[in-house]
């Protein structure tokens, strides 16, 4: 593996600005394309989704490519990002979507590809649900799930809002977001007579 | 929690899915989600809550702040369309969110001075006679449809230094023998000051009540020059 992750950071330092270059990218395809394609596949229920989201982790990859310098770890940072590409797969998979937020037939009929497109699909019903599972949480939970995921505040800033310590800020988020997950699986699987 | 031999727990999957591991745990999580069914969906439940989440409550929080006035300490309170409350009642902080989460129950209540700033700045220029009318969205929507009616027109059709009987303004509503619904629908006011409740007066010229205290009501009308009204009560 040694050679092949020199080639690969040798090849990209003339284009390390922006872009990648292209002879780089190659030496991570190369080095890198099988145990990714293997990751992939391993994550997702079928091989040609993974063929398909392997060019997408080529596309990332050349578009926001990691920062270079002694610490970056391109082995890691591209597992990463493949990582990251399957688990939005799974996550906008309209099941798993449909599952958390209540009711199959909540969703429009058609089914949606972009994770916006399946998000304005939520009807007011649905919404109401999502925000009533909120509402129930304990109000500190909330308000750092809230400070968290909808104004994509730092623990710095959530600790000074919520007048608690950062680690205290965290585990009410981190609470808050294990709570939800219960919550509207449930939900679902209530109605589904599971 | 975990599947066999996961020795992961789902706080790690959270941290991994925000992004807040270091490099090497990263990694490890990253080949670790390709072996464990268990913690894969825990993750992609993770990334499907977050815009989820954002998507359906992004107009639910109720920021409040709290400044001092000539009134004593005033406590403000706002959703996404407007200020929704001012109250100068004796509160400390602990009172006042538990009693905006009564009036708001299961909304993430959220301190923001700096989002309320142009509020606090608006108020005390009121009080040092710098401002006639206020320049904010307001939000009744705690109210009934004939209170908002009630203040709506109120909040149009009575400047700065006028007063109005009750009487009057329900005519003006098109409700003339409505005069006692008319008062209970000021009395609900939920932004004293900002929608000018004090500025509704009895017919024979007496001040009538007062959410606050009726000498709030005098301080009131005094700033905005109607001294001439104190003298009859």
């Amino acid at each position: 593996m040694t050679p092949v992750s020199a080639r690969a950071g040798e090849a990209g330092r003339a284009g390390d600005a922006g872009i990648v270059a292209p002879d780089r990218l190659e030496g991570w395809i190369e080095g890198y394309g099988p145990e990714l394609r293997r990751h992939l596949t391993r994550m997702l229920p079928s091989e040609a989704d993974a063929d398909d989201l392997l060019q997408e982790v080529w596309v990332r990859a050349m578009r926001k490519p990691p920062e270079p310098g002694p610490g970056s770890n391109v082995r890691a940072w591209l597992y990463r990002v493949t990582t990251n590409v399957a688990l939005d797969r799974l996550a906008t998979d309209s099941r798993r979507c449909c599952a958390l937020v209540g009711r199959r037939l909540e969703l429009a009929p058609e089914p949606a590809s972009a994770p916006d497109e399946t998000l304005r699909a939520l009807s007011p019903a649905a919404r109401f649900r999502v925000r009533e599972k909120v509402a129930t949480l304990p109000p500190k939970q909330r308000e750092a799930v809230w400070l968290r995921w909808v104004e994509g505040r730092d623990y710095e800033a959530i600790a000074a809002r919520l007048d608690c310590s950062q680690a205290s800020a965290r585990a009410n988020v981190y609470n808050g977001m294990k709570r939800l997950r219960v919550e509207l699986l449930d939900v679902w699987n209530e109605e589904n007579g599971r | 929690m975990t599947g066999d031999g996961c020795t992961y727990c789902e706080d790690d999957v959270l941290a991994y899915v925000a992004g807040e591991l270091a490099a090497e745990a990263d990694l490890e999580m990253s080949v670790h989600l390709g072996d464990c069914v268990e913690c894969r969906e825990s993750a992609a439940d993770f990334k499907a809550l977050e815009p989820i989440i954002s998507e359906c409550c992004r107009d639910e929080a109720i920021y409040w702040h709290t400044f001092e006035s000539p009134f004593g300490r005033m406590f403000v309170a706002a959703t996404c369309k407007g200020v929704a409350r001012l109250t100068w009642r004796s509160l400390t902080e602990d009172g006042f969110r538990e009693w905006i989460g009564e009036q708001h129950p299961g909304r993430p209540l959220i301190r923001d001075p700096e989002a309320l700033a142009d509020v606090e700045r608006q108020v005390k220029e009121y009080f040092r006679g710098e401002r006639t009318e206020f320049d904010m969205d307001v939000d009744l929507g705690v109210l009934s449809g004939f209170e908002r009616g009630v203040l709506e027109e109120l909040d149009e059709a009575i400047r700065f230094g006028q007063v109005i009987p009750y009487s009057e303004l329900a005519k003006r509503i098109g409700k003339p023998k409505a005069a006692r619904a008319v008062g209970n629908a000021v009395g609900a006011n939920p932004v004293p000051i900002i929608v000018p409740c004090h500025r509704v007066v009895r017919l024979d010229g007496s001040l009538g009540g007062y959410g606050g205290g009726v000498k709030y009501k005098e301080r009131l009308l005094e700033i905005e020059g109607r001294e001439d009204l104190l003298k009859v009560g």
